[in-house]
């Protein structure tokens, strides 16, 4: 017997019993049961099990009488059906864009969204058709990181669930692995990498962890739980925390830093960080910048990454690093 | 083999269709559920056998065609398909914001009011929609609506730009007129590939290092060979491949960060430092990475690139001369 069929009349038994079904009733009822011997039978119903619950059936587990004694299988209709969505003409259309988007992988889980898309499909009625789709104007890179582990941390981040996880850092632990217990507050691609962000028990404060960094499969730190396990504190903001500057790590009291920039890059640098930082025009095309400092040597690092198009401007200390930097990399480089 | 589970997936979501859309033509199924009428009828025949315990003609789902019409009966337990999962919600929210992005506020509306109605609706894992938009963070930031909006506008009307374009490459800013073919999303930043007319080329431009932009009336034709589906997205970043071969020295410190960066072709160990070789069309941009390095990086070839990097190194230290 095809075992589509079989999930099939499982989940359809399943959602029209009145009260717990036994293992029992299930193996005589269902044809694809039947045949196999009990412990056949047994390890059958477990993968069945196990790929129904992947699959997002709400299979429940439930004691068949009042003595608890004997336990039996149930899939509430409440909290397996889909309420229904009543959408206006206009978002039906911007959700079949959308299914034109992801129809092609495009985008990150895409395959989860078409699953999602033909979840609604009876709402979007024709609305839902793929049809002649226009050739693809927007593409998207498929992901280094593995899927498993980033879908994980996301649902992790949602429902507010510790995790578990090995990672190698690249600090001054030198490359070794460690186990770390993390509640996670949330993801953010930066550079074309994923991190995630939350509160790290090792460490005791809120660290970013690179996800292809991640050695292990990332488990719930309390797998039969539904969370939530912790509290994301009210004032976290992601937004924020995705776009902490390099130089603004570290403990320590912040500094403030003046930077000129050319009017050759100022453009870009309003662009990039002109909603964080103070930027006045200059009446040439150039600006300055007011910055934050925490780490000096990162903010160095910025600054001569822009050559002579950036000069730091106050305060003097700052301004007298940069210098020591390049005579101790002209002396480095002796006489070309 | 495709996954036995797709298909069941696809099977509750088949029914409650046909339920709701009784006399669906074969085609409209087929396009909705992205299936060959060969699957399509392999999938409704299976349908036709399942059911309800004893599975007699009385307790099985009936399934019946009118021509090229479908009917579903005896399947109201099936009158709903199955909630999504987080993976799933979490999946159509990042499609609706990155279309969202892409879009002027008037079409991004129905979007956002869309994904609105669908996370109230589920209320999954107590989670509302700013709580799920609030974990996740994707650039590029709001300013770049506008140009990806006016970008996305000339590629699908084939409209001739011109822009003010930084190339990171040469450091240097050019004026470029290009034809735009699509906008891609990669290495955490959208980019345009365009035919550049001055090049002869199709070339990809990175969003974000655009100055200027002015989208013409005139039209182009799409270059000859350029086959959007089957060409790979990218490349993205700084081309790993060029005429000049670079060998550098890090030390202990940045070699674990400089092992990830796929840029470098070779790391070996040397006396306890990591040599590096990369491949470039020019320096330029090499010059400002080294510079930011310091002392923790050295060239060991080419003479070149140390000769430039002094000069640069020196120019930059004018700026700090008034003092001393």
């Amino acid at each position: 017997m095809n075992k589509a069929e079989r999930l099939i009349d499982l989940i359809a038994m399943l959602l029209e019993a009145r009260k717990p079904v036994t293992l029992e009733q299930i193996r005589s009822s269902i044809p694809g049961y039947e045949q196999a011997s009990t412990a056949a039978f047994k390890r059958m119903f477990e993968r069945d099990k196990s790929e129904l619950r992947e699959m997002g059936v709400p299979l429940r587990v439930e004691p068949v009488d009042a003595l608890g004694e004997e336990v039996g299988y149930r899939i509430p209709k409440e909290e397996y059906y889909l309420p229904e969505l009543d959408f206006t003409p206009e978002e039906k259309v911007a959700l079949l864009l959308v299914n034109r988007l992801s129809s092609g992988e495009l985008t990150p889980f895409s395959r989860e969204a078409q699953a999602a898309l033909k979840k609604l499909s009876p709402d979007l009625g024709e609305g839902s058709r793929l049809g002649n789709a226009a050739p693809p104007r927007l593409r998207f890179a498929p992901m280094r990181e593995r899927e498993d582990i980033l879908n994980r941390l996301w649902q992790a981040a949602v429902e507010c669930r510790r995790v578990r996880f090995t990672y190698r850092s690249l600090g001054k632990g030198k490359g070794r692995a460690q186990e770390r217990e993390l509640d996670p507050y949330g993801l953010y691609l930066e550079r074309g990498a994923w991190y995630v962000v939350g509160f790290c028990h090792l460490r005791g404060e809120i660290r970013s962890f690179r996800v292809s960094r991640i050695e292990s499969q990332v488990e719930f730190a309390s797998p039969e739980g539904e969370g939530p396990d912790f509290t994301r504190p009210a004032d976290f903001r992601l937004e924020r925390y995705a776009r902490i500057l390099p130089w603004e790590f570290e403990e320590g009291a912040p500094r403030k830093a003046r930077v000129r920039f050319s009017p050759r890059m100022a453009w870009q640098v309003e662009r990039d960080l002109g909603d964080i930082y103070r930027f006045e025009w200059a009446p040439d095309g150039g600006g300055i910048l007011e910055v934050k400092v925490r780490n000096e040597e990162a903010f160095l690092n910025w600054v001569l990454s822009f050559a002579e198009d950036a000069e730091v401007m106050a305060p003097p200390e700052l301004r007298n690093k940069v210098k020591r930097r390049l005579e101790k990399l002209l002396e480095s480089l002796g006489q070309v | 083999m495709a996954d036995p589970k797709d298909r069941i997936q696809r099977l509750l979501s088949l029914v409650p269709y046909v339920l709701r859309h009784q006399g669906a033509t074969l085609e409209e199924l087929c396009e909705v559920f992205g299936v060959s009428r060969h699957q399509l009828m392999r999938d409704l025949e299976l349908i036709f056998i399942c059911g309800q315990p004893d599975y007699t003609p009385a307790d099985l789902i009936e399934v019946d065609f009118d021509g090229n019409r479908v009917y579903i009966r005896m399947a109201d337990y099936f009158a709903r398909p199955l909630r999504f999962t987080p993976a799933e919600l979490y999946g159509l929210h990042l499609a609706c914001s990155a279309l969202a992005k892409l879009s002027d506020d008037k079409a991004a509306a129905p979007l956002f009011s869309a994904i609105d109605k669908i996370t109230q609706a589920l209320r999954q894992g107590r989670s509302s929609n700013d709580e799920i938009e609030g974990r996740m963070e994707i650039k590029p930031a709001s300013h770049e609506r506008a140009v990806l909006s006016e970008l996305s506008r000339a590629c699908e009307g084939r409209l001739v730009v011109e822009m003010e374009y930084y190339s990171y490459g040469r450091d240097e800013l050019t004026g470029r007129r290009v034809h735009p073919l699509s906008l891609e999303f990669g290495m955490g930043h959208w980019y345009l590939r365009a035919w550049d007319e001055r090049s002869r080329e199709v070339r990809v431009f990175r969003v974000d290092r655009i100055k200027e932009l002015a989208t013409k009336a005139e039209t182009f034709d799409p270059p000859p060979g350029e086959d959007l589906e089957s060409s790979p997205p990218g490349p993205y970043g700084v081309v790993g491949s060029g005429g000049i071969e670079i060998k550098l020295s890090f030390s202990s410190a940045l070699a674990g960060w400089a092992r990830e960066q796929p840029i470098f072709t070779r790391c070996e160990e040397v006396r306890g430092r990591l040599v590096c070789t990369l491949r470039t069309e020019n320096l330029s941009w090499l010059e400002r990475e080294l510079l930011s390095y310091g002392t923790e990086v050295k060239v060991i070839s080419p003479p070149e690139l140390k000769k430039r990097l002094r000069e640069r190194a020196l120019a930059t230290l004018a700026l700090y001369g008034d003092e001393r």
